[in-house]
């Protein structure tokens, strides 16, 4: 039940004392020398003292005593009558000198009981400070689980919050996932020998192969390649062979079918089994976000093969266009040369089909151009010359210069302009190669005899209207903008048409287009230029009787006078 | 007569541009690599002279920059062709020196009055 130190050089009560305490459950010492009562106390290690009045220096003993053995209870034999007052506030139960036997015992007994329960429940008060800081840890590492897609990064933590729980020795993780080759990662408190390294990554590479008893293992090892990251927390000390007489604990790190790797780990002290709950929980919380790391890994890599196959489609489109050019300068020099008439002159049919060779030379140059355009903005290399500038030059500008393709055809070109419509920050050249692709088409769809009118106000984002299938590019708008729309009265386009109008190439599967040319390439175009203007284009239109196309810019916050490029 | 130096490794465009321009009454040289063209330049020493970018070896630039950092040469004026529209403002803009520029598929009427502008200042 308990140890009992009994301190007296008083022979009677030695006796006594002894007559009532040598027996089980009590393990009974007694010390009657001054000199050796703190040897003796330490052997004992006493749940109880008893200590004698008459004995030499009690209050000073006491003390000593108390000092060391703070949980302990005193009891202290006094007299029947009269006892020295400043003693009892060390002591925790006296019993006098003609108590009887079964009193002493039981007063003993209450103060071993006292002691015990006391004990027990410091013991419970630190395993649930224990459990607190694990639960802590384990949080902790949790959150940081959650907050990273990077492998390396998750092994560390995982490494991180096990030293924090279970303060190992030494943990072995075979890892998978970090680099394209299987890694051992070594972290250890004392350095480790090369013949050591060696036993440990043969002892791994047999526990990763014990996982897949009846399969063959996801990755074949080969011991001598194996790569080992090693990290030393006291490189001063060695670790030896005994090590592996240390407690261990082992476990893979897998969720479902995906293998990242396994983890053991080494400790001089015995695991509890709390150190084996937490340790297989740690374990088994960094698979989830390892398996995201490694999507997240496999989404990103599809990404850039993505962005470089998108790249490489721009530079091949951007490389056969130059190459296309010097052919197509030498075969339009030659044109130019018949045509001039420095040859000779060519009878009717010769003429006729001359000039259809230089219309398509051309129509040619056009498309290639246009690929061209479109291949820049694709790969962001495109260049714009932003400045403050008025909507009105580009109307003047692209109306001096179709109106006679339109007289041509016999058609009307009108520019219907509000007056004094505010300044907005664009590039003029740019906008006047949308608005020139608007009128061009408007031009080319439109019967002879028929109007062409091109309209200019500013709105406010939330007034501007539109079929629905744009309405998610006039949501994205706020503020106000001009508004430019070219007007025609010509085929019209049909309702479910109105949004592939502005894909890429969607017009070369038309045969319409075809039959009047184009690349089908203006329109993308001209949306790709409008969303850098920070604008948008739209239309709406009627099957034979005529289309409306619409775009808006913002009007320039900040009147500035500086001219600035922006690529 | 004005001498005016062509150097292309196209020849048919090299072709267009000596026919229009011996008809505007210009004498031509006609190079059809870098090398041959820096040579003929420094030999002749022509009024103008319109340069591709695009040549194996010595391209276009480096002429373009050997020239105009030569005393004897730097007053020569330099047409250079390129097949890249944007490439024009570099053209200028950094130190090759070039006077003008032409992007192909360019109009051969326009070359012409190019040149007489220049030569008949």
């Amino acid at each position: 039940m308990g140890n009992i130190l009994f301190i007296s050089d008083r022979l009677e009560k030695i006796q006594q004392y002894t007559n009532i305490f040598n027996r089980k459950p009590y393990n009974f010492t007694v010390v009657s020398d001054e000199n050796v009562i703190l040897e003796t106390a330490e052997l004992n290690s006493p749940d109880v003292i008893i200590l004698d009045y008459k004995f030499n220096n009690i209050k000073k003993n006491i003390k000593n005593l108390k000092s060391i053995y703070n949980s302990t209870a005193f009891v202290l034999l006094t007299p029947s009558q009269g006892l020295e007052q400043d003693l009892t506030k060390y002591i925790n139960a006296f019993i006098t000198e003609d108590l009887s036997e079964d009193l002493v015992l039981s007063t003993i007994n209450v103060n071993l009981r006292t002691k015990q329960s006391l004990e027990q429940l410091s013991a419970t008060n630190k395993n649930l400070a224990d459990s607190l800081y694990r639960l802590n840890v384990l949080y902790s590492t949790s959150s940081q689980f959650a907050g990273s897609l990077d492998k390396e990064k998750l092994v560390d933590y995982m490494i991180e919050g096990l030293d924090k729980s279970l303060s190992f020795d030494l943990t072995c993780t075979l890892a998978f996932c970090t680099d394209t080759e299987p890694v051992l990662i070594l972290n250890s408190l004392y350095e480790l020998s090369e013949e050591l390294v060696s036993a440990i990554k043969l002892r791994t590479i047999l526990n990763y192969k014990s996982l897949f008893e009846n399969k063959t293992p996801p990755f074949e090892i080969d011991i001598e390649k194996l790569k080992v990251i090693k990290t030393v927390k006291y490189p001063a000390n060695r670790f030896t062979f005994n090590l592996f007489q240390y407690d261990n604990m082992f476990a893979p790190i897998s969720l479902g079918d995906n293998f990242f790797g396994c983890i053991e780990i080494f400790k001089e002290t015995p695991f509890t089994s709390d150190d084996a709950t937490c340790f297989q929980t740690i374990a088994q919380q960094v698979s989830l976000p390892l398996k995201s790391a490694t999507l997240y890994q496999e989404i990103m890599e599809t990404n850039l093969k993505l962005e470089k196959l998108e790249r490489l489609k721009s530079e091949f489109i951007s490389i056969v266009s130059h190459e296309l050019r010097t052919p197509l300068t030498a075969i339009k020099n030659s044109l130019d040369i018949l045509s001039s008439g420095r040859c000779g002159d060519l009878n009717e049919a010769g003429n006729k089909f001359l000039a259809m060779a230089q219309r398509n030379v051309q129509r040619l140059s056009g498309i290639i151009n246009d690929l061209l355009d479109l291949s820049k903005i694709e790969a962001g290399k495109m260049d714009y010359h932003f400045t403050n500038m008025n909507i009105h030059s580009v109307i003047e500008y692209v109306k001096f210069a179709l109106s006679g393709v339109a007289r041509e055809k016999g058609l009307n070109l009108i520019a219907e302009e509000t007056a004094n419509l505010p300044e907005i920050y664009a590039d003029s050249q740019r906008l006047e190669q949308v608005l020139t692709n608007l009128v061009s088409n408007a031009i080319k769809f439109t019967p002879e005899g028929k109007n062409i009118i091109i309209r200019s106000h500013i709105a406010r984002a939330e007034q501007l209207k539109a079929p629905d299938c744009f309405k998610d590019d006039i949501k994205k708008l706020n503020g106000e903008y001009i508004v430019v729309c070219v007007e025609d009265e010509g085929i019209g386009i049909a309702e479910k048409d109105l949004l592939r109008a502005f894909d890429k190439f969607a017009q070369i599967e038309n045969s319409l287009s075809r039959k009047i040319g184009g690349s089908g390439l203006g329109l993308p175009i001209a949306k790709q230029l409008l969303e850098a203007h920070n604008g948008t284009i739209w239309c709406d239109s009627e099957l034979n009787k005529g289309s409306r196309f619409y775009f808006a810019i913002p009007v320039s916050k900040v009147p500035s006078k500086m001219e600035v490029s922006v690529n | 007569m004005k001498k005016i130096l062509i150097v292309d490794d196209e020849q048919d465009i090299v072709e267009s541009l000596k026919f229009v321009l011996e008809s505007a009454d210009y004498i031509c040289y006609c190079a059809y690599n870098g090398e041959d063209g820096l040579k003929l330049a420094k030999e002749i020493i022509p009024d103008l002279i319109i340069l591709d970018v695009m040549m194996p070896k010595i391209n276009g630039y480096k002429i373009s920059r050997l020239l105009k950092y030569d005393n004897k040469y730097k007053n020569i004026p330099i047409f250079m062709i390129t097949a890249r529209s944007q490439e024009g403002d570099k053209l200028i803009g950094e130190e090759t020196g070039a006077n003008e520029y032409i992007t192909k598929p360019f109009d051969l009427s326009e070359v012409v009055q190019k040149v007489k502008q220049y030569l008949e200042e």
